[in-house]
């Protein structure tokens, strides 16, 4: 009897107490889609996150519920690209790349090209479009960066590329530019860890 | 009238083209100008700039207007619009395809019409650039259409802060023909941007000839809105059928300004994301983060707001429960706090003085499912 009970105990999902912020009915209704995406491997903090800050700016029960179930279809349409091995902050980069109009054979071909983690491909590929950059231009930069440039690279491309569009570039030209100076400097680079040697201006 | 064309040129270089897809503005100012062969004269203008951008990043079509009203009662309107699709991006290579297309009315006296189709290859290395661009067109006045032909070639150079142009064109327009050789810069500094042309028409049949130089500067009064003026003396334009002249302006432009977005913290790898359809070219001044790696994993995030009583942060690191920061002492403007966040993409909203919740700069405004903005930031 004690050991049923453990048991039933154990696979019973238990609700985050964080949750108790929402009304009765939003609570259940969150609580059914987090348990649901818990149950095939989504992560649910993300979702448990969105509803608390529907919380927090007052939003109505059915919006918090519907921004809720738009994530967590969101996390499984980029989980299904990026597959079942990717971590909860590839995932949550992956669906801001995904709004950002990434789309799914992108991150797809991104699996392919780059080791994991792919958080900061994915994370500079949405940033990218978001400043304006083409999808298909940014995804072409990432992509062909992806390969061999380090999580640190990418910082500084993107840092770049953002300071040639407020200096006037077009978006599509500066990552185009960046991309081939991000290629110069690669094969320049020196061993893993090091900085690259210093180029010709 | 083609003095507010330096305008227009300026708004739009300035209206960055972000994913929110329109962005526009109006202006209002006034003007002394000196037509050749004209009086001199004073003159009001109100002129408006409005550009859509191709959600893919593939085209854009932008269009203005613009009404001249002179001392002597008589009026100008003008209105263009162009538009252009680019080919798919390549190693160094990109097509360009626009049409462009305007109508301009001098005191309901002389009219001018123009209609162009524009191919362009681009060419891009380094921090250098080129394009070799041809058009072809019509453009009439009153009844009479003539055919229009232009080849140019142009380079483009970032150096430094700047940005610089320079190009050489070649343009037949019936039987007026001239050679511009040109080159332009633009500055663009937190709150001002700087922007010149210097130039000499050569070889010209029927189109004049000389030298040419303008300047404009635009100095931000906040985030939508900002101060013009501009002057200089131009070339005619045989295509959009302005003629040449001197003039100088002050204008006032409200909507988007161009205000430059400033650069990440030198001393914060981090990187903003941005959800899709919500960003904005003109983020608030007043409340700016600055995200520091501290020890053992946690975060400093620092937010400066000028005048404000209180700051509260709230995002995905605090459960998004408001957590009101404390106010640095050595600075009255910024407020600190410091939190355990995970590596990763992290949310965040910044509240000061009890207002609403805003999306900080220093990260990318979002949509944030709410009908609000949210700050995504990403720590590496």
């Amino acid at each position: 009897m004690i050991i049923a009970a453990l048991l039933i105990a154990i696979q019973t999902p238990v609700q985050d107490p964080r949750l108790d912020r929402l009304d009765p009915n939003t609570r259940a209704t969150v609580v059914a889609i987090v348990d649901s995406a818990r149950s095939i491997g989504l992560p649910s903090e993300p979702l448990v996150q969105r509803a608390l800050e529907g919380t927090t700016k007052g939003a109505a029960g059915e919006r918090i519920v519907l921004a809720v179930r738009r994530l967590a279809g969101d996390l499984g349409t980029v989980r299904a690209a990026l597959g079942n091995s990717s971590t909860p902050p590839e995932l949550e980069a992956a669906v801001a790349a995904l709004r950002a109009g990434a789309s799914t054979q992108l991150l797809a071909k991104l699996r392919a090209a780059r080791r994991p983690p792919l958080t900061m491909a994915l994370a500079v590929l949405a940033d990218l479009v978001a400043s304006g950059v083409p999808a298909d231009s940014a995804a072409a930069a990432v992509l062909a960066l992806a390969p061999r440039a380090r999580d640190a690279d990418l910082v500084e491309f993107r840092r770049a590329v953002e300071r040639d569009i407020a200096l006037g570039a077009p978006p599509a030209a500066a990552t185009s530019i960046r991309v081939n100076a991000g290629a110069n400097t690669l094969t320049d680079a020196g061993p893993a860890g090091q900085p690259p040697r210093p180029t010709r201006p | 009238m083609r003095r507010l064309a330096l305008v227009g040129l300026a708004c739009v270089a300035c209206i960055r083209p972000v994913s929110a897809q329109v962005a526009g503005n109006v202006e209002a100012g006034v003007s002394n100008v000196k037509y050749d062969r004209f009086l001199a004269s004073g003159a009001a203008s109100l002129g408006s700039v409005l550009r859509w951008d191709d959600p893919a990043g593939r085209g854009f079509v932008n269009a203005r207007g613009t009404y001249l009203r002179f001392e002597s009662g008589r009026h100008s309107v003008d209105a263009s619009a162009n538009g252009s699709w680019f080919t798919p991006i390549g190693s160094r290579w990109r097509g360009e395809l626009g049409l462009a297309a305007g109508a301009s009315q001098y005191a309901n006296i002389a009219s001018f019409r123009h209609a162009d189709l524009e191919a362009r290859i681009h060419w891009m290395q380094g921090t250098r650039g080129s394009w070799l661009g041809a058009t072809v067109g019509s453009a009439s006045f009153g009844s009479g259409a003539r055919s229009v032909a232009v080849l140019v070639l142009g380079r483009w150079w970032l150096v430094g802060d700047m940005t610089m142009f320079a190009s050489a064109d070649r343009s037949f327009i019936g039987d007026t023909a001239y050679s511009d050789l040109r080159s332009s810069a633009r500055w663009r500094l937190a709150k001002v941007t700087l922007e010149g042309v210097l130039g000499t028409r050569v070889w010209s049949r029927g189109g004049g000839r000389g030298v040419f130089i303008e300047g404009s500067a635009a100095l931000a009064l906040g985030t939508h809105a900002a101060l013009v003026v501009s002057g200089g003396r131009y070339p005619t334009d045989a295509v959009s059928g302005s003629i040449a002249g001197r003039y100088a302006t002050a204008a006032l432009r409200l909507g988007s300004v161009g205000l430059r977005r400033p650069n990440p913290s030198p001393r914060v790898p981090s990187i903003s994301l941005h959800s899709g359809n919500g960003a904005t070219v003109d983020p608030p001044e007043d409340a700016r983060l600055d995200i520091e790696t501290a020890e053992d994993d946690a975060v400093r995030l620092i937010v400066h707001a000028i005048r404000a009583t209180t700051v509260e942060i709230s995002g995905d690191f605090t459960d998004w429960q408001p957590v009101t920061l404390t106010r640095v002492s050595a600075d009255d403007s910024a407020w600190e706090g410091v939190f355990r966040i995970s590596r990763g993409l992290h949310r965040i909203n910044v509240r000061r003085d009890g207002g609403a919740w805003r999306a900080p700069v220093g990260t990318t405004r979002s949509a944030d499912d709410y009908d609000g903005e949210v700050g995504v930031f990403l720590v590496p």
